[in-house]
């Protein structure tokens, strides 16, 4: 199944679907765009695509690109995709998630997705807050920020999406933000062509209900991971104040040390090879000698 | 020499020592001596509870026949106990015959003195027959040698001779069963046996025999799950994603070797969740799934089973039902999910609910789910239990299918279910049904209310007519339901109705109540949701109609079933027959209760 057809090339426009429904300035608007540009430079066939959901603002991106989707339920996109992936190797999986769907009605169907290292995309949609229910706590919220759940200020110190990868075993870890269009497309890049589960975490926009969690206006505060050999290139456009230091995506005793400086580092944090759970499981399989039908009872006549 | 045509004994042993090893290797024997056997182990919910205490109760309860036999019957005849504890714990269950004979091993007895002499006095005084015994000394040394294992090879050496079972030919099934132990283990056991045998505890005169006929046609030996197991990879499913729960888990066990050498794969979800996500992901990409649980894991799978409806992504999930509610009684048996099962999620989710009665239910049960979850694209679940789950049956080699497509599926499997073949066309809400993988057919599905584009919409009319499209499904099933199993008199004074594990009970109730000159009719249930659209008509054919349910009732709480019934026929259907003691429904119960209903009701 090959990615470019010469004959019908994938566009921008191939890839709409309905009209997208989100609020003004919401920074789904950018992943969505982000997304389909990426389909678009690597040409991956709209057939061959699953974009799977949970639920939240992020569960609706499936609605809005035209390949195949499940808009599934709240935090459950992992098994689903599980079950995709065991089904139809050849299926390029996206899921989509947000961070109340990712790390606490999903928690434990992330850990074991992570563990497991079946290949696809994991996108994180991180704006700290819940946003579909109208600002509740979320596990990224940060401390201290008022909501309707806890209108004297989130209670505890927010989960770190990144520490929690990198603790449960994850092949490939990155973190990026939707409003820098081009770091956010080569970091799905180097997503896809890893092979595995690759967590990319997503800073995102919800200028309705938590417009401070990111300062899109400033870039001062954020600095780039970068690598020559293995990283993803810092996006001085994008974020013109920016500070860079180096890091190596291999060695995972930096990476855990750098996990420390989250939400305010971006960039490609950890990547090694490691055994697939779908490849495993699919090669048993076929390593099994194939036994006909006919013998199926056999074992159980007396 | 006593001959036998229908016979129960049991074997008791604390959990760990081989008592339903003992039990599977004399009924291989028997069985391939042409008798009919129905075997229902006891298993205790912990894996090695303390021995000698009441709740270390395992073992086996088999019962025999010279003709077939569908259940496991009300009273054993003979019982074979370990030691005193666990003889008083069971004498409590009543299921003792008269005329019982109890074989009581007395090895224990130094230590228990008192214990033993009132539970002596207690079967005496209760009319039974004790015999009391040790084990010899030759056999007690190798015992020791072996760290106390090998006791069940000495009272299976008892049983054999008292069932007069040849002894060289009962040797080949032990050493069938123990084929991976090494040689002098192996020997070793066999040795005990031989004592055992020669432990002349009964007289010649005393000894219990069958009329069996070697079997003409090839035969099969299964239990219920294992059956569900064979059957789903014969029905072409070719994924299977479970969770450890008990007593659902030997399913998966018996997959996870079998289903790779057939092309499917095996996943071990981390949670109930999780693996219903990933039969409902695997069914979207194209290929047949299934998942299995029971109780608890029916719950937690709701929120899915809701998805699978509205997304018409079909999903199968076996739910093998044990005593709840919560944690309840994890190795024993009950009928009380029903309502989880048809009525489960949240919203209006119209579903499919079939129960299976016996060995070869559950072998075909996984075809007609996966037949009724792809032509309507729905969820169906199956509704086992732990009494079927693990009592074994003789039956004949099952015909075997080798389903694909399931529009090709065979007459005889929906003649099974008592189902006519579906409406080819039937109305889906979404048009678009396709597999990832076709160009140009890509779609979205969700758990929100869509047109038929696939598109979500809130209107009114559109969610009206999904709902509308979805219930249409479970009519088209309604209309193709034909006449369920009936039994005895198809009108009188009494109709026993039941569905699931109490088929057997039901029909042998009903033949021996007509015997005794009752008018009383039985009819059976295998599709519990929906039901056929004539049943009250049968319903009016008698002047009572009462349900049989292993579940609880009283005058003020109406049984699952009953209500069901109630509801969908108007008609005044009673939760009579009802119990919740974990047990399976005996025949005598049901007798019993039918006659002291119909004596009472007739002298109003």
């Amino acid at each position: 199944m090959s990615n470019s057809n010469v004959v019908n090339p994938v566009t921008m426009k191939d890839l709409k679907s309905s009209d997208p429904r989100w609020c003004t300035g919401c920074g789904d608007y950018t992943i969505l765009v982000g997304l389909r540009k990426f389909m678009v430079q690597n040409q991956i066939f709209r057939e061959n695509t699953v974009n799977i959901s949970g639920i939240g603002c992020s569960g609706r991106i499936p609605h809005y690109m035209n390949t195949y989707g499940i808009h599934s339920i709240h935090g459950r996109a992992i098994p689903i995709a599980l079950g995709v992936a065991l089904a139809k190797p050849e299926l390029k999986l996206f899921i989509h998630s947000g961070d109340g769907d990712s790390l606490s009605i999903g928690g434990n169907h992330l850990l074991h997705g992570i563990k497991k290292n079946f290949n696809c995309v994991y996108l994180l949609f991180d704006n700290q807050i819940y946003g579909l229910t109208k600002s509740q706590t979320s596990p990224t919220t940060r401390q201290g920020l008022p909501t309707q759940s806890h209108p004297s200020g989130a209670m505890i110190e927010p989960i770190n999406p990144i520490s929690f990868a990198l603790g449960a075993g994850a092949s490939f870890v990155a973190t990026t933000a939707e409003w820098m269009g081009t770091h956010f497309v080569e970091t799905l890049d180097a997503a896809f062509k890893h092979p595995g589960f690759s967590f990319v975490h997503i800073a995102q926009r919800c200028p309705k209900f938590n417009p401070t969690a990111w300062n899109f206006q400033d870039s001062s505060w954020l600095t780039f991971l970068v690598d020559e050999k293995n990283g993803i290139a810092a996006d001085q456009k994008a974020a013109p104040d920016s500070k860079t230091v180096p890091h190596s995506p291999c060695s995972y005793e930096d990476a855990i040390a750098v996990s420390k400086d989250v939400p305010n580092v971006f960039g490609l944090v950890y990547q090694e090879e490691k055994p697939m759970y779908d490849k495993l499981v699919i090669d048993a399989t076929k390593a099994q000698k194939q036994r006909s039908l006919d013998t199926l009872l056999d074992d159980y006549i007396i | 020499m006593q001959k036998k045509k229908d016979f129960r004994f049991e074997l008791l042993m604390d959990a760990g020592n081989g008592a339903q090893k003992a039990g599977d290797i004399l009924i291989k024997a028997f069985a391939k001596k042409g008798i009919y056997v129905f075997i229902e182990p006891i298993i205790p919910a912990e894996i090695s509870p303390p021995k000698r205490t009441p709740f270390s109760l395992s073992g086996a309860v088999i019962r025999l026949s010279d003709s077939d036999i569908t259940n496991i019957g009300s009273f054993s005849d003979v019982v074979m106990v370990e030691h005193e504890i666990l003889l008083e714990r069971r004498f409590q269950d009543q299921e003792f015959n008269e005329g019982c004979t109890v074989f009581l091993d007395l090895g224990s007895k130094k230590r228990a003195q008192d214990a033993y002499d009132a539970v002596e006095k207690k079967v005496v005084d209760s009319g039974y027959n004790l015999v009391t015994f040790t084990i010899a000394e030759e056999a007690e040394a190798i015992i020791k040698s072996l760290n106390g294992n090998g006791k069940n090879m000495y009272y299976l050496g008892i049983m054999a001779r008292l069932f007069n079972v040849d002894k060289d030919f009962l040797i080949t099934f032990i050493r069938q069963t123990f084929k991976k132990l090494p040689k002098d283990k192996l020997d070793s056991n066999i040795q005990i046996f031989e004592y055992g045998f020669l432990a002349n505890l009964v007289a010649d005169s005393d000894c219990i025999s069958f009329d069996g006929a070697a079997h003409k046609s090839e035969k099969v030996l299964l239990d219920g799950n294992t059956a569900v197991a064979l059957g789903v990879i014969d029905a072409g499913i070719r994924l299977y994603a479970g969770y450890p729960i008990t007593p659902a888990s030997s399913i998966m066990h018996s997959l996870a070797r079998l289903l790779p050498a057939y092309g499917g794969v095996l996943h071990q979800a981390e949670d109930e969740i999780s693996a219903i996500g990933t039969v409902i992901g695997s069914y979207f990409a194209g290929v047949p799934a299934i998942t299995a649980t029971s109780g608890p894991g029916l719950s937690l799978k709701q929120e899915f089973i809701g998805l699978s409806v509205a997304s018409e992504i079909p999903c199968i999930i076996v739910d093998v039902q044990r005593g709840g509610p919560s944690t309840g009684l994890p190795t024993r048996t009950e009928q009380t999910d029903l309502f989880a099962a048809a009525y489960g999620s949240h919203g209006d989710g119209p579903k499919v609910v079939i129960s299976v009665a016996n060995v070869d239910d559950c072998f075909y049960v996984p075809h007609i789910a996966r037949y009724i979850a792809e032509v309507c694209r729905l969820p169906v679940i199956i509704l086992s239990d732990y009494m079927i789950s693990v009592s074994y049956r003789v039956v004949d080699k099952l015909k075997q299918c080798q389903l694909e497509d399931v529009k090709e599926i065979d007459d005889f499997v929906l003649d099974h279910f008592y189902l006519d073949r579906l409406p080819d066309t039937i109305e889906m809400v979404k048009e678009n049904q396709n597999s990832p993988g076709i160009p140009d057919q890509m779609r979205r599905v969700t758990g929100l209310n869509t047109g038929a584009s696939g598109a979500i919409e809130y209107s009114a009319d559109s969610n009206h007519r999904a709902h509308q499209i979805r219930s249409q499904k479970i009519h088209a099933i309604r209309h193709a339901l034909k006449t369920p199993e009936r039994f005895g008199a198809e009108s009188g004074d009494l109709l026993l109705v039941g569905w699931g594990s109490s088929r057997g009970a039901i029909e042998e109730a009903v033949q021996s109540l007509e015997a005794d000159g009752y008018s009383v009719g039985g009819l059976h249930f295998k599709m519990v949701y929906p039901l056929p659209l004539n049943i009250a008509d049968i319903f009016k054919s008698y002047q009572h109609v009462v349900t049989v349910e292993m579940a609880y009732g009283d005058s003020l709480k109406s049984t699952p079933f009953s209500m069901m019934l109630r509801s969908e026929t108007l008609c005044d259907v009673k939760g009579l027959i009802c119990e919740a003691k974990g047990r399976p429904i005996k025949p005598i119960y049901l007798i019993e209760k039918a006659q002291s209903f119909l004596k009472e009701v007739q002298h109003v």
